[in-house]
C-alpha cells in the first residue's frame, strides 16, 4: 500500500500533468478573455486616439500614416521606437498597470497616453 | 513699397523695427511662396525690404553689391530620401539648388546647411547630399535637423560634419571679420515642448561670446527657428530667448534657421531673424493647414517654392543683406 504521503505526491503529479495538457490549449483558444491588439494611428502630426485604455498584457501598435517620419518615445524611457517612416509600425506590450505618457521625439508637440489597467 | 509684387502681411506680423527710420510700416511675415510665385527675389538690406526682379538680380550689375566683403549661401532641409508626392525627386531639386549657387554673380565663399540634410539619417542619404554638394567646390558648414539624428543621438552627424564640435555638435568660427555660431536645437526634445538648446550649450554660447567684440557682426545658424514662429506646430525654441539675451550687446546679429520650409523674416533691434526655403518640399504657412506636413503643389509650381538664401556682408552696412531666390 502506498503511504498517504506518496498518494499525495501521485495526486499532485497527476494534477500537474492535467494542467500541462489543458493550460496551453486554454491559452491558445483565448481563455481567459483575450487582450485585443490596440491600434494607434499617427496621422497629421497627431496620435489617434490620443488616450488609449487597455488591460494589462495588451500590445499597442502605432502605425505612421504621415509623409514624414515619427518616433514613438515614452516620457520615462520605458519604450522608444526607431524612426518610423510612412506605413512603418511599432508595437509594445504593456505588462504592468499604470499610465504611460509618450510623445514623438522629433515633433514633441505630439503627445499621447496609454492607460494600462 | 514701390514695387508691384504681392506679399502677405498678417495682423500677427512681427517685423516691427525700422532700422532706417523711413517710416515704412513693415508689420507682417514675409512669405517666400507668395514672392517666389512671381519670380521675385526678397531682398533685405539693413532692415529695408526690397523686391528685385529675378532677371535684374542675376543679370545686371546695377543692383549688385560691388563692395561685398563676404558672400555665402544658406541652404536647408534637403530631406534626401524623401520620395512622397510633394516631391518625388529631391535629388533633382538639390542639384537645381547647386546650379543656382554656381550661377550666383557674387561667388559665395562657403555654404551653410541648416539641417534636415537627410530624411531618415541613413549613411546613403548623407552620402548622396555630400556628392551633390561637392560640385559647388565650396566648404559646407552643417547643423543637424531632427531628421539627421534619428536613431543614434546624432553620432553619425557629428562623425561626418562636426568632428571638432562641442556637445551635441555646436561650434563657432570666424570668417572675414564675422563670427559664426552653429547651434543644435533638435536634441533631447521634451514632450509638449519646442526646440531645445539645453543648459550646457547655453553656457558654452555665453562663454564663446565673451571674447568677441561687440562691433563684430554675428551670424547664428540652427535648424529650428530660435524665435517663436508658431508654437502650435513646434516652430520655435524653448530656450531660444536665453540664447538671444547673450546677443543683445552686439551691434549686428543675423539668425538663420530652416525647419519650416518657407522664408520668414523678423527684425528686432539689431537682430535679424530669417528662415530659408527647403530644397525638397514646401510646408504650409502657419495655421493655414491642419498640420505642418509636406505641402503638395502642382508639379510645375514646385521649384517656385523651393530655394536658397544668399547672404552678403557689405562694408559700411549695419546689417547683412539676405537674398532669397527660388529654384525657378
Amino acid at each position: 500500500m502506498p503511504t498517504p504521503r506518496s498518494q499525495l505526491l501521485i495526486a499532485m503529479l497527476g494534477l500537474a500533468l492535467i494542467l500541462a495538457v489543458v493550460l496551453p490549449s486554454a491559452t491558445a483558444i483565448g481563455q481567459p478573455a483575450p487582450t485585443p491588439a490596440t491600434e494607434v494611428k499617427v496621422d497629421n502630426f497627431t496620435f489617434s486616439p490620443e488616450v488609449v485604455t487597455v488591460p494589462v498584457n495588451s500590445t499597442v501598435t502605432w502605425t505612421n500614416k504621415d509623409d514624414v517620419p515619427h518616433v514613438i518615445a515614452s516620457t520615462n524611457a520605458t519604450f522608444r521606437s526607431k524612426g518610423l517612416d510612412t506605413d512603418d509600425h511599432y508595437s509594445f506590450t504593456f505588462t504592468q498597470p499604470g499610465t504611460y505618457s509618450y510623445y514623438c521625439s522629433m515633433h514633441p508637440k505630439m503627445t499621447g497616453k496609454i492607460i494600462v489597467q | 513699397m514701390s514695387d508691384n509684387k504681392q506679399f502677405v502681411a498678417t495682423a500677427s506680423g512681427v517685423i516691427e523695427h525700422d532700422h532706417n527710420h523711413d517710416g515704412v510700416n513693415r508689420r507682417g511675415f514675409l512669405k517666400c511662396m507668395a514672392w517666389a510665385g512671381t519670380g521675385a527675389l526678397c531682398v533685405v538690406e539693413a532692415g529695408v525690404l526690397k523686391s528685385v526682379a529675378l532677371g535684374a538680380q542675376l543679370g545686371s550689375s546695377k543692383k549688385q553689391p560691388t563692395a561685398s566683403q563676404l558672400s555665402f549661401v544658406q541652404i536647408s532641409d534637403s530631406h534626401m530620401g524623401f520620395d512622397k508626392p510633394a516631391n518625388p525627386d529631391v535629388v533633382a531639386t538639390l542639384k537645381a539648388a547647386v546650379d543656382r549657387i554656381n550661377a550666383l554673380p557674387d561667388a559665395p565663399e562657403f555654404i551653410l546647411h541648416t539641417g534636415d540634410i537627410t530624411h531618415l539619417s541613413t549613411p546613403e542619404q548623407f552620402d548622396t547630399v555630400d556628392q551633390i554638394l561637392k560640385s559647388t567646390n565650396k566648404e559646407v558648414f552643417f547643423v543637424p535637423g531632427e531628421h539627421d539624428v534619428l536613431n543614434d543621438d546624432g553620432a553619425m552627424f557629428r562623425e561626418r560634419y562636426a568632428r571638432n564640435s562641442k556637445g551635441a555638435g555646436w561650434y563657432s568660427f570666424n570668417k572675414n571679420g564675422i563670427h559664426f555660431i552653429g547651434l543644435v536645437n533638435v536634441m533631447n526634445l521634451k514632450a509638449g515642448g519646442l526646440g531645445n538648446l539645453g543648459r550646457e550649450q547655453l553656457e558654452w554660447l555665453e562663454d564663446d561670446l565673451r571674447a568677441v567684440k561687440h562691433s563684430t557682426p554675428i551670424v547664428v545658424f540652427a535648424h529650428i527657428p530660435l524665435w517663436t514662429v508658431y508654437p502650435q506646430w513646434g516652430w520655435g525654441t524653448d530656450d531660444g530667448a536665453q540664447a538671444l539675451s547673450y546677443l543683445q550687446k552686439f551691434g549686428s546679429v543675423t539668425v538663420l534657421n530652416g525647419h519650416i520650409h518657407q522664408t520668414m523674416q523678423k527684425v528686432e533691434g539689431h537682430v535679424t531673424f530669417h528662415t530659408a526655403c527647403s530644397t525638397a518640399f514646401p510646408q504650409p504657412a502657419p495655421g493655414q493647414a491642419e498640420g505642418p506636413g509636406p505641402l503638395k503643389v502642382p508639379a510645375d509650381q514646385l521649384r517656385k517654392v523651393l530655394g536658397i538664401t544668399n547672404v552678403n556682408y557689405l562694408k559700411h552696412r549695419h546689417a547683412l543683406a539676405l537674398v532669397d531666390s527660388s529654384l525657378e
